[in-house]
């Protein structure tokens, strides 16, 4: 038993290892692709609500200072590089152009290999974001980071991105139907961006719109973890937990469904 | 005069070709064309939600209200429409062909090089969505009273806007036969059209002054919905006239430089 433990965890553990080394064989290219488009997203953010404060006649608005505001998205570009970063595209890929029988023959599946990956890129993110909130700290960006909420929010976040991923799974595996998925993708992206606080805190949104919003899972995604962080979310952790886990299971059950009805229809490269 | 028709005729029967081939490839892929339109329609969403949603809240973000920010944000929506549907597909072509040494089939084309390699791929699934930012941009730019001039130099304007985006970009991709993997340069290109989509007063004063002088793409914007709303004279269509031509004869020359860098798959 312990015998059958140790081969499995051993094939994770070096799939981990080589997903890592690939990654990173582009470093400059990993650092624009994750790292400058969220980076530079937060400097427009930061200069539009500098902007906006300037001419603004109120110090506060809905609830948030200056100071808060500029805060509040620091907080979102360091859970987008967490939660965010991987996608679905290589996957997708092997599946449109037919590379995906070596997983079907091999002792380690298709999903065991892509949610490796997965992790590889999270602890590569996650060591990213070590390095960012000390930055971000000490240029005075992050006022009200603490220990205990820094912790809880990554270890929330994390699942966060866990989410993603299954998210990101769920439409890649499509790619047994449409020749394209990323447009997919995209979309969800955008849509998940702006209806999860990552554009703008939800406060700013009508109040019919924010209560809507709170029966689907987008703002769990961004939103509720930023406040974590901020160490000023009203609700229970707890709960927010569980909606996300219950999406989880719902995306791996279709998933799986997806993937057995898909699976049929898959033509290998050369055959 | 005349040699100068005929080489206009010649390029414009080349890119009839082009958009024959492209209309015929998208066509193939039908599904497609109802996807690409709700990728555009939650961008425009998206991004007319955020300013609409500012301005609950707050009367003017710097000089201007809620309809004139609107007006700009249609505008820039509308030179990325444009841009998304003929162009942005050729700056992802070129750093494959790159990495794998296939741009042989470009250079040996009886055109000039940077013609098929930017002017060839499109995406065609795109144009559906084409009317969506010019109804917001009529919308709005009938509640802030545009004038009849105005309304026939807009679509001008729009023009000189993707013109300008499209060579600094150009001048940017040439990076890509300096590196390994060029999709790292595409991204610094989507960051800049990140920057230009905001007006330039939102910006912080050396922010500002690189991005309008040294990398002008603040001017896409900003210069000619400033112009229209008369708060800048025509001088600053003057400078985005300039900075086309400038960032041109520089694609030119560094272009060159770059060519000299590339390998193909059989050398």
């Amino acid at each position: 038993m312990s015998n059958v433990l140790q081969r499995e965890l051993s094939k994770w553990t070096q799939t981990v290892q080589i997903s890592s080394a690939n990654f990173l064989a582009y470093k400059g290219d990993v650092l624009l692709q994750v790292i400058g488009p969220a980076v530079v997203f937060f400097l427009i953010k930061y200069q539009l609500w500098s902007s906006i404060y300037d001419f603004a006649d109120a110090e506060v608005i809905k609830g948030y200072t200056i100071q808060s505001m500029i805060e509040y998205q620091a907080w979102v570009m360091l859970v987008g590089f967490i939660s965010q970063s991987y996608n679905s595209r290589h996957l997708a890929e092997d599946i449109r152009l037919g590379r995906i029988s070596s997983y079907l023959l091999y002792p380690f599946e298709f999903w065991h290999f892509h949610t490796a990956r997965f992790i590889a890129f999270q602890l590569i993110q996650l060591s990213i974001v070590a390095v960012s909130v000390v930055a971000l700290y000490i240029s005075g960006f992050l006022p009200s980071l603490t220990l205990s909420h820094f912790v809880i929010g990554a270890l929330y976040t994390s699942l966060i991105g866990l989410l993603w991923f299954s998210i990101h799974f769920a439409l890649g595996i499509l790619a047994f139907w449409l020749d394209e998925t990323w447009m997919l993708r995209v979309t969800f992206i955008i849509i998940a961006n702006f209806f999860s606080g990552a554009v703008l805190p939800l406060e700013l949104f009508p109040d019919a719109l924010r209560s809507l919003l709170y029966l689907l899972p987008f703002p769990y995604m961004t939103y509720v973890p930023v406040k974590i962080f901020m160490g000023v979310y009203e609700g229970s952790v707890l709960y927010a937990i569980s909606v996300v886990l219950l999406w989880i299971t719902i995306l791996s059950v279709l998933s799986r469904l997806i993937w057995a009805r898909g699976i049929r229809l898959y033509t290998a490269a050369g055959m | 005069m005349r040699k100068c028709l005929s080489f206009l005729r010649y390029y414009l029967s080349v890119y009839r070709r082009y958009i024959s081939n492209n209309v015929a490839r998208a066509l193939s892929f039908r599904i497609n064309f109802i996807l690409l339109f709700f990728v555009d329609l939650a961008f425009y969403g998206s991004s007319f939600g955020s300013v609409s949603f500012i301005f609950d809240h707050v009367d003017t973000v710097g000089p201007w209200s809620r309809q004139e920010f609107l007006f700009f944000v249609a505008f820039m929506m509308a030179v990325d429409q444009i841009h998304m549907s003929l162009f942005m597909m050729s700056f992802w072509e070129l750093s494959s062909d790159l990495r794998e040494g296939r741009l042989d089939f470009s250079l040996l084309k009886p055109t000039g090089i940077l013609f098929p390699v930017f002017f060839r791929h499109m995406r065609i699934g795109s144009m559906i969505a084409f009317p969506v930012p010019w109804v917001v941009m009529w919308y709005f730019g009938s509640e802030i009273g545009l004038g009849f001039v105005d309304w026939l130099c807009l679509p001008l304007f729009v023009v000189l806007a993707v013109a300008l985006i499209l060579v600094v970009e150009i001048l940017l991709s040439a990076a890509m036969f300096w590196t390994f993997e060029g999709v790292g340069i595409n991204f610094i290109r989507m960051q800049l059209q990140s920057i230009s989509r905001w007006p330039d007063f939102i910006y912080g004063y050396l922010f500002q002054k690189t991005f309008t002088f040294v990398i002008p793409v603040l001017l896409v914007g900003s210069a000619p919905v400033h112009y229209l709303l008369g708060s800048s004279s025509y001088m600053i269509l003057v400078a985005m006239l300039m900075a086309i031509l400038v960032v041109s004869l520089l694609v030119n020359i560094v272009w060159k430089i770059a060519l000299r860098r590339y390998e193909s798959a059989s050398s």
